[in-house]
């Protein structure tokens, strides 16, 4: 193992631990639940950067994603009276084929085009969510049962903790193995890394499904945790924030975009007063990012350290 | 269902789809001339209903004036995005430029979105129609501020037609659109008709924003719908079609305009009816991806 790789397995163990320690600190009950949270945005930013930043496959559907995985958990658990567990692999599941549904159909397409694609697909999903009442109480939203009945905000946190730091690790486990060769081969020129016998058409679907899965779980776990969704959660503008949280924060890199996701997060709780004008902020924040610096806030700072210890060398 | 019935339903349709069709316009101009989809085309054309919202109550313009301004106003506005966002896709300075075009247009909407809300606040604003009262044709009867607004853009559209085919910079933002290294080569300036097509593509946007104002309210979110619709429309036409654009602007407004009588239960009507349109989207999509009129691309 050389020493690159190392360093990334104590960075991102001192960050975990950092997250651990966390509520002994002094926080309170409500920035714990901000924290919490923030857990869910950045599990969502890091399953869209796995998609966009490594495969090269653009999708707007992934909001749309989390909504369904939430919406097939809820409604399994409240119509099916599945356990909450089983609930929310049946959303996991759900998700995951419907990515890859998702995927095989949209094989030809690229660009702007697969870009439209997924924002018909996410808004369609997110119509018949509205639009089915009778199952999911539309936009008044559904009522769903505690993923820990009687939990505190403690549980609750270090769940979304352990399940997310887990989730990023399976990421990146999948990311530094073939299957992640496959896909930068397939982002990087996908004619040229069939001709050398990669199976594009396979790992293309298994990318949106991956994805899509884990988007799922984060929904899954989202909805059981606040007990109350709407198919708002699906929306364009859900989805325009977790594009601005995995630009700022990095989308080439998972842990930069989930770090971007729990930054946002804790700034959009942060600058309360300010109201609408955060978002603003953000935007022009991402339009700058996108321009002059792609790699995001996270990436260009540690490219920047890197580079620097190089030259110390 | 009587015949009144189905001509009321086919006028409304018809009325919808001009809307409809200058927007996708808009769409349509840029596309051929830039090769990418403007994501923030919504916000585009809600600025226009506010630049027009404004000239009428700050400026006290009286309407023609107003959209006149509208539309200058959105030109500078889509000029000057293509000029510190857009260009740099061309001459090569991003990485990954599909991918950026996509992801910045798609930001832009979300920071304009915003910047609305904030400046402007969420309330509705419902600035003065081009005319007023109602028009009577033997029984049917059609609301004059739609009538007027409907006239208008079809009169917008003659005129970007004619201006694409017999001007200078029409013809030019034509070849661009044909042929980029050939246009280059024949001393046509790429830049030119880049800023040229990307500011009249905004003040299409800006214009159909602005004429509807009137009608359905001038509000930050305005524009995420009917965007929708002119990807719908433009996909359906062929990316960067002219007469693809105001075919399936058509089509699409009849298809709507029908689809939510012919179902019995009202409320699921309603709600479905803006699924249909995204359901032709990924036909086409999935089945002639270059659509009715378009060109077949092969992306090597």
């Amino acid at each position: 193992m050389n020493r690159f790789v190392s360093m990334r397995i104590a960075g991102f163990a001192a960050l975990a631990l950092g997250f651990a320690v966390l509520p002994f600190a002094g926080l309170s009950d409500y920035w714990i639940y901000t924290v919490t949270i923030g857990f869910y945005y950045a599990l969502l930013a890091a399953s869209w950067s796995l998609l966009v930043g490594y495969v090269g496959r653009i999708s707007f559907a992934q909001a749309a994603m989390s909504g369904l995985g939430g919406y097939a958990s809820a409604l399994g658990v409240i119509h099916l009276g599945l356990p909450v567990g089983l609930g929310l692999l049946a959303g996991v599941a759900i998700a995951g084929l419907v990515g890859f549904a998702l995927g095989w159909l949209t094989l030809r397409l690229h660009g702007a085009y697969l870009g439209l694609t997924t924002i018909a697909f996410g808004e369609i999903l997110r119509i018949t969510v509205t639009a089915e009442h009778g199952i999911t109480e539309g936009s008044l939203g559904l009522r769903v049962p505690a993923l820990i009945s009687g939990g505190s905000r403690f549980d609750y946190y270090y769940l979304f903790l352990v399940v997310t730091a887990a989730c990023l690790v399976i990421m990146g486990l999948l990311l530094r193995s073939r299957v992640g060769l496959f896909f930068q081969s397939i982002r990087e020129d996908e004619d040229g890394s069939a001709s050398l016998g990669v199976n594009v058409t396979l790992w293309k679907c298994v990318a949106f499904a991956v994805s899509s899965a884990f988007a799922g779980l984060a929904g899954g776990l989202y909805a059981h945790f606040v007990q109350l969704i709407t198919p708002s959660m699906m929306s364009l503008q859900e989805m325009g924030i977790v594009l601005a949280m995995a630009v700022i924060g990095g989308f080439h890199n998972i842990l930069y975009a989930a770090l971007g996701g729990m930054l946002l997060q804790v700034l959009l709780e942060m600058l309360r007063e300010v109201e609408q004008w955060r978002l603003v902020v953000f935007g022009l924040v991402t339009i700058l990012m996108l321009r002059f610096a792609p790699n995001g806030i996270f990436g260009t700072l540690i490219d920047a350290v890197a580079s620097r210890r190089k030259r110390h060398d | 269902m009587s015949l009144l019935a189905i001509s009321e339903q086919a006028i409304n349709g018809l009325i919808i789809s001009s809307f409809y069709a200058l927007t996708a316009l808009g769409l349509a101009v840029i596309f051929g001339v830039l090769r990418i989809v403007n994501f923030a085309h919504g916000e585009l054309y809600m600025l226009g209903g506010y630049a027009y919202y404004l000239a009428i109550s700050a400026l006290g313009l009286p309407p023609l004036f107003a959209l006149l301004v509208a539309a200058v106003a959105l030109f500078a506005v889509g000029a000057a995005i293509e000029w510190l966002l857009i260009r740099p896709i061309h001459t090569g300075r991003i990485d990954r430029p599909e991918e950026y075009a996509i992801m910045i247009t798609f930001a832009l909407s979300i920071f304009l979105l915003n910047l609305a809300n904030s400046v402007f606040g969420p309330w509705p604003q419902r600035p003065e129609p081009l005319m007023r009262g109602r028009v009577e044709i033997g029984e049917l009867i059609i609301s004059g501020d739609r009538l007027a607004a409907a006239g208008a853009a079809i009169i917008l559209m003659t005129g970007v037609i004619l201006a694409l085919r017999y001007t200078w910079a029409g013809k030019a933002v034509r070849a661009v659109s044909q042929d980029r290294t050939a246009a280059e080569i024949y001393g046509i300036s790429v830049q030119r008709a880049g800023l040229i097509a990307f500011g009249v593509g905004a003040a299409l946007a800006g214009l159909a924003g602005a004429l509807i104002g009137p009608v359905f309210n001038v509000t930050p979110p305005m524009g995420v719908v009917p965007v929708i619709k002119a990807y719908i429309i433009v996909v359906l036409g062929g990316l960067g079609s002219v007469p693809g654009a105001i075919i399936g602007a058509v089509i699409l407004g009849q298809v709507e305009s029908f689809a939510t009588i012919l179902i019995p239960d009202p409320s699921r009507a309603l709600a479905y009816k803006d699924a249909y349109g995204l359901l032709v989207l990924v036909a086409v999509l999935l089945l002639r991806p270059q659509g009715l009129f378009g060109r077949a691309e092969r992306r090597a």
